[in-house]
């Protein structure tokens, strides 16, 4: 084997608070919370400018000394060694040494994450290495369980780490700057092998707060298809199958309510539980049939999971001034495609060319869902090593939901001669194929959020070849306020309007707009997935068959669900209204804390048509104040920082297919809006594609793009003191008659 | 109704004692206590002023108030009640007492309870662990000398006769430099010195066999036991 060097290029640090915080075993419930989180705030950005990082990886053969049982000398291995060197560690020393103890231990945690981070990329790049020689990788070994800690000495002097890094070695084999590994890889002839990412099962390091021990292998079965993933201690199979892309849905958020996400154990043993007999009848328990988000694998198994099946989802696509057309228009001439990109659905409208008339529209999942239901886990994804594979799938769903509208029409892909596409700044990186691992981590910064022009052939590669048309993205104003946002400003006149508005969308991000011509103020509030049906027991999207309308009379129910189909859970708009039913019925009090009688139970709206309940929890209800205080914080924050009262804001935009089933005063009752301003609320639809079809239709829709952005500015609400001032006021529920 | 109470039945021993302890102690030094626990380290300092200001003793401050505090706080993570963070933000709080208190410590001429030294051993790096040793052994009273990392056998020996110490504490994370405690061992026969000194290690190798086998007085798993252990190691000689 012939010996080689390999400098580890485009290495990026990456520090996830979360990680940082679950490596001290800090979280939101501990009482130091608040002040570990200060000082996080107060270091992270000089942390990160202090992480250098460096990584080397050369391919050489373990000498006599290094030689193992299993692997004699001789042996190739490949050894990559990753340094983000010493800075961070001489400030944890300095802060410890000052007393300051909060500080130090931040540091240390920072660095080891920030260390940890480069992982990904040493693998990325062994990989690509491999890829050149023809060569797979047998083992991972890990000094000094696996191999002798002198193999650190042997890559520290074949590496030249320290002419090259700087990096010096102790006389125990430990290198200098501290905060440095060194990995050895066992080349395999067998290009088909890679075994190059760190196995916990074979760890010895216990006590390390990042022991993720893959207990079981699971094969898992799914048509004719078949593939091998592991589950974790304590990890429920549910978690491990949406964790490695298969796309199970469960509306209950895997807590044993709604029976969606059942698998058939084929070999390895399963108990029943208490919900798998209440779920599955008699011959499909004995069949092997358990509800997989109760399941927790303690052994290998072989498991069958049921085919995909496709999603009818009732998506949004009537908008201010379109709506379909009649095919009056002709099939012949230009046509041009605009295109709403969201987090979970697809809507494209075809429009004539000339004429500027909507064709026709198509809807589709987008089927990145497989990969996380929102945009920090997509982006997770994304940095995870799997941003290709999104791209891929997105791009994919693009050219069918293009094709299905050709197909039906009968319009020929020459005719079409501009696309454009709005959509979250997730979606955007995502599609373009930028990396992401910036957009996650403060301070937020996009690759790019510019109008992008490219021929589709460029955006959509190869299966779009041939297709000169245009595509447009829009522009967006920053990580967390998109171009969807923007395009919907754009469809609500923000740049022409004197008068001071408000637009709101209610998904995940829940991102908020205030202002006028001459000014904008955006945000965005976590306000999470209460409002889409996410993390709410029964809940689930807007499709046929979800509660949508609720009144409670005592304990008389009485319910209205999309499609007027028999219900089988909770949307979005069915949440608020419970809430709001709830409240007023006096079974919650203005704390959102339930009556004696249905605490521990829930309380029941309706049932199944398996007969089982459908039942809004006390934890459901606490999701929707976080939610709603959400809102109505970012809506207070924002007037403050205008500077004006609710009393001048002259409409409220509800954008977002939710918003267009929303009974506007059930929202106001339940504090999500000021009171004041229940007349004023609008729900505009889907205002994203809206404004993504203005984009084609108007010749001067770049400018006002360009005028909207100019005067927009983000807040961040995040740190906002106000922010969380308003935040706690506004989790309360005003007793008050809606009616 | 107090949660508390209510689930966990009357407080355990150490608190009924802790609480004894309060009729004795000034109102303010208690309410240092109950600060540093909760980590609040400005309202520690500004009642240590106020403590001083009052006239109270600055050893009641220092015993009664910050490491009566610490204590608590050490104690119940040995218990697993806390975890790592409200320790530290307990021990910034004791920390921002104690500078404000030193120079009347000196004035009164108040003793440590005991005095080590801590290092990371020759050919070993690593120092967050050493550095949590140290934190606590501050917090139960002890003064500290700190040798950093790579520290020499003959480094640990010298220091510790300078200072006049009465233990040297060692720290090593890998297999490959855990040995070099017996080396600082050996060191410490060969002088003569070895029962002027008591010798705790710990790190994530090391065991209490280990420890008997290379002839230490005490292995801890943990900074908060070493400081325990350390404190009642000085009281029994």
């Amino acid at each position: 084997m012939v010996e080689r060097l390999y400098e580890i290029d485009k290495l990026k640090v990456l520090v996830k608070r979360e990680s940082v915080f679950g490596a001290l075993q800090c979280d939101e419930t501990s009482p130091a919370y608040q002040e570990i989180l200060e000082e996080y705030d107060a270091i992270i950005d000089e942390m990160m400018t202090l992480a250098q990082p460096v990584g080397i990886l050369g391919i050489f053969s373990l000498s006599a000394e290094t030689a193992t049982d299993e692997f004699p000398e001789g042996t190739p291995v490949l050894y990559g060694v990753m340094s983000i060197g010493d800075g961070i560690r001489k400030c944890s020393t300095q802060a410890f040494q000052s007393g300051n103890y909060v500080r130090g231990m931040l540091c240390d945690a920072i660095a080891d994450e920030a260390l940890f981070s480069l992982e990904g990329r040493m693998v990325e790049k062994v990989r690509e290495v491999c890829g050149k020689l023809g060569l797979g990788i047998r083992r991972r070994l890990e000094a000094p369980h696996d191999i002798s800690m002198q193999v650190q000495y042997e890559a520290w002097q074949k590496l030249e780490l320290e002419k090259r890094c700087h990096i010096h070695i102790s006389e125990g084999f430990m290198y200098d700057p501290v905060k440095t590994f060194c990995q050895v890889f066992v080349v395999s002839e067998n290009a088909e092998e890679f075994r190059a990412e760190h196995d916990c099962r074979k760890c010895k390091n216990t006590q390390c707060t990042r022991r993720n021990v893959p207990r079981s292998e699971i094969v898992v079965r799914r048509g004719t298809e078949e593939r091998t993933i592991y589950a974790g201690e304590q990890e429920s199979l549910l978690s491990v199958l949406i964790k490695e892309g298969y796309f199970i849905d469960p509306v209950c958020g895997g807590r044993g309510y709604c029976g969606k996400c059942g698998i058939q154990v084929v070999i390895g043993s399963a108990p029943v539980t208490a919900a798998d007999e209440e779920k599955f009848l008699q011959d499909k328990l004995e069949a092997g049939w358990r509800l997989s988000c109760l399941l927790m694998p303690t052994e290998d198994m072989v498991i069958r999971i049921p085919e995909q099946e496709e999603e009818a989802f009732e998506v949004l696509s009537v908008h201010g001034s379109g709506g379909r057309q009649d095919n009056t228009d002709s099939i012949a001439g230009v046509k041009e495609i605009a295109i709403d990109l969201g987090t979970t659905t697809l809507v494209m409208e075809l429009l004539d060319g000339v004429t500027g008339r909507i064709i026709d529209t198509a809807a589709a999942v987008n089927n990145q869902r497989r990969y996380g239901t929102d945009v920090i886990s997509r982006i997770q994804a994304s940095v995870d090593g799997k941003g290709q594979l999104l791209q891929e799938t997105i791009r994919k769903d693009l050219i069918d939901g293009i094709e299905t509208l050709l197909n039906r029409t009968g319009v020929s892909g020459e005719q079409v001669n501009r696309i454009s596409i709005a959509g979250n700044t997730t979606m955007i990186h995502l599609l373009m194929g930028y990396d992401c691992s910036t957009l996650g981590v403060y301070p937020f910064t996009p690759v790019n959020i510019g109008l992008i022009r490219q021929t589709c052939s460029e955006l959509l590669g190869d299966r779009a070849e041939g297709m000169e048309a245009e595509a447009w993205i829009l522009p967006g104003i920053s990580a967390y306020v998109g171009g969807d946002i923007a395009a919907g400003l754009l469809a609500c006149d923000f740049d022409q309007s004197e008068s001071i508005c408000l637009m709101v969308d209610l998904g995940t991000n829940g991102e908020m707009a205030l202002g006028n011509r001459e000014r904008i103020l955006v945000a965005s509030t976590a306000a999470g997935p209460a409002f889409e049906g996410g993390n709410i027991t029964c809940g689930m999207g807007s499709v046929a068959g979800a509660v949508c309308s609720v009144e409670i009379e005592g304990t008389d129910v009485k319910l209205g669900t999309i499609g007027d189909k028999p219900p089988t859970g909770i949307c979005g708009t069915g949440v608020i209204e419970t809430a709001a039913g709830l409240v007023r019925a006096g079974i919650s009090d203005e704390t959102g804390l339930f009556a004696e009688a249905y605490f521990d139970t829930g309380f029941p709206l309706g049932k199944n048509a398996d007969g089982s309940l459908i039942l809004f929890t006390q934890k459901d209800m606490r999701e929707v104040q976080l939610a709603k205080a959400a809102v109505r914080a970012g809506i207070e924050t924002l007037l403050l920082r205008y500077g004006i009262g609710k009393e001048q804001i002259d409409k409220i935009y509800l954008a977002g297919g939710f918003g267009y089933w929303l009974d506007c005063k059930k929202a106001v009752a339940i504090g999500m809006f000021p009171e004041e301003l229940a007349g004023r609320i609008e729900a505009v639809g889907n205002s994203s594609l809206e404004g993504a079809v203005r984009m084609l239709r108007e010749k001067d829709s770049i400018e006002r793009l360009e005028r909207i952005l100019s005067v927009s500015e983000e807040i961040s609400l995040a740190a906002d003191q106000d922010f969380h001032a308003f935040y706690m006021d506004a989790m309360m529920f005003a007793v008050q008659d809606v009616t | 109704m107090d949660l508390a109470a209510a689930g966990t039945g009357w407080p355990d021993g150490q608190r009924i004692l802790y609480k004894e302890e309060t009729d004795m102690a000034a109102e303010i030094v208690v309410e240092i206590s109950e600060l540093l626990q909760k980590g609040r380290a400005k309202n520690v300092k500004n009642l240590v002023q106020e403590a001083l200001d009052q006239g109270i003793d600055p050893k009641e401050i220092l015993n009664d108030g910050l490491l009566a505090g610490m204590m608590v706080v050490g104690g119940k993570f040995k218990r697993n009640e806390v975890f790592v963070p409200e320790v530290l933000v307990a021990a910034r709080a004791m920390n921002a007492g104690i500078t404000l208190l030193e120079p009347k410590l000196v004035e009164v001429g108040n003793e440590p309870v005991g005095k080590a030294v801590v290092g990371t051993v020759k050919g070993d790096l690593h120092d967050i662990g050493k550095n949590l040793v140290v934190m606590m052994l501050k917090g139960a009273g002890f003064d500290v000398v700190d040798l950093g990392t790579d520290v020499e056998a003959d480094v640990f020996i010298e220091r510790a006769e300078e200072e006049n110490a009465d233990i040297i504490c060692m720290s090593a994370l890998l297999t490959t430099t855990m040995p070099y405690m017996q080396t600082v061992i050996d060191a410490l026969q060969e002088k003569g010195l070895r029962e002027k000194y008591i010798v705790m290690i710990g790190g994530a190798p090391v065991n209490d066999a280990f420890a008997k086998q290379i002839g230490a007085d005490y292995y801890t798993p943990d900074a908060a036991t070493a400081a325990e252990t350390a404190r009642r190691a000085v009281t029994d000689r």
